[in-house]
């Protein structure tokens, strides 16, 4: 994850206005936060803003257009969003929840931003994020055959079995109480006596 | 040409930014969601989403949130006066129940600063407006599992009638 940072960085360094020695810069990185990614569950994006830069960046506007909404449904949070400023050195992120429609895989590209990187610059600089990669969206029908209780099986499982030890348990039973009641029978005559 | 524009709004409402504008008698709507099944999850995530609506007609109010301690500024939404705060916690750190997300406006932000750095209690300073996100807490999978549940029942069962056997014999 660092590795990718780094490269960011330096990607933005490149792509960015080289003569712009000050400035803020932001590093900004898309992350997945699931084991697994399921249909119709769950997919948390955060995305984080680090500002490496030495001013504010102002204006910071991020775009993801990658979760096309046939394909996802968004829960929580919105995909676009804005800040009027991230100050040098500090940490910003955003969090959106997305549940994917469709399973199969999905490759996770990167959102766009941009800011402007002090006061006096008129032009938007431009920047992606990092890219979480091609990710398998299991079936949902899949992922519960996997994990789900299996409370239902386990339970017909548990009936087909009582047959074969409630007929030769309640047979033994009718026995001994039928042979007690005898035996009390017995008794009984014979304190009688 | 879109950028053109949206570089015009940034421009404006940082000249607006200028103008100290204040928020009175701070109305919010709010929503928020999070993640109730934890079973995919590694982390949980908190987002809240809120319009604020004040009697004084200001418009995108820079607005900075603090939660448990942390301050992070408030996203702006596409619709006007809505804004996102949203973060995320550990499966294990987070605990259920109400989360408080103090909302301050800039000069509510740079009190707080204040505060913190000359150790004097930020609580003192007053929030614009206080939301509360509730998390139920995230089912993190069964207490026990059914083949480990089966098991034992299964044993149960065999000791039960082995030892109504042995004592039968003896």
């Amino acid at each position: 994850m660092n590795l990718l940072l780094v490269f960011l960085a330096v990607l933005a360094f490149v792509s960015g206005n080289d003569e712009e020695e000050t400035g803020a810069r932001l590093l900004v990185s898309k992350q997945i936060l699931n084991k697994y990614l399921v249909e119709d569950k769950d997919i948390i994006v955060k995305y984080t803003l680090y500002n490496v830069g030495n001013s504010a960046a102002l204006g910071v506007q991020l775009t993801d257009n990658s979760f096309h909404p046939d394909a996802f449904a968004v829960v929580g949070g919105q995909l676009n969003m804005k800040l009027d400023r991230i100050a040098p050195g500090t940490n910003v992120s955003h969090v959106v929840v997305v549940r994917p429609r469709k399973y199969g895989y999905f490759n996770f590209t990167a959102a766009e931003i941009n800011y402007r990187p002090s006061e006096e610059v008129k032009e938007l600089q431009l920047a992606v994020t990092s890219e979480p990669g091609e990710g398998l969206i299991i079936a949902f029908r899949d992922y519960d055959k996997k994990f789900s209780p299996h409370v239902l099986d386990w339970m017909a499982f548990a009936v087909m079995t009582l047959p074969s030890l409630l007929i030769p348990f309640l047979l033994w039973y009718s026995s001994k109480s039928k042979y007690e009641k005898l035996s009390k029978h017995k008794k009984e005559k014979t304190s009688k006596d | 040409m879109v950028k053109n524009i949206l570089f015009l709004l940034s421009t404006l409402t940082i000249f607006s930014l200028g103008v100290a504008d204040t928020c009175t008698n701070p109305q919010v709507a709010a929503t928020a969601y999070t993640t109730n099944d934890a079973t995919v999850l590694t982390n949980i995530a908190f987002v809240a989403e809120f319009q604020l609506s004040c009697s004084s007609k200001v418009n995108s109010l820079p607005l900075y949130a603090e939660i448990n301690g942390r301050t992070v500024p408030a996203a702006r939404l596409s619709e006007a006066n809505k804004y996102q705060v949203s973060w995320t916690e550990d499966l294990k750190k987070a605990r259920s129940g109400d989360y408080n997300v103090n909302l301050y406006d800039e000069e509510g932000y740079a009190a707080l600063r204040k505060a913190a750095r000359s150790g004097e209690d930020p609580s003192a300073v007053k929030p614009l407006v206080t939301i509360v996100v509730n998390y139920p807490g995230a089912y993190q999978g069964p207490w026990v599992n059914t083949d480990f549940m089966a098991a034992v029942l299964a044993v149960l069962v065999w000791y039960l009638a082995f030892s109504a056997k042995s004592k039968l014999l003896a």
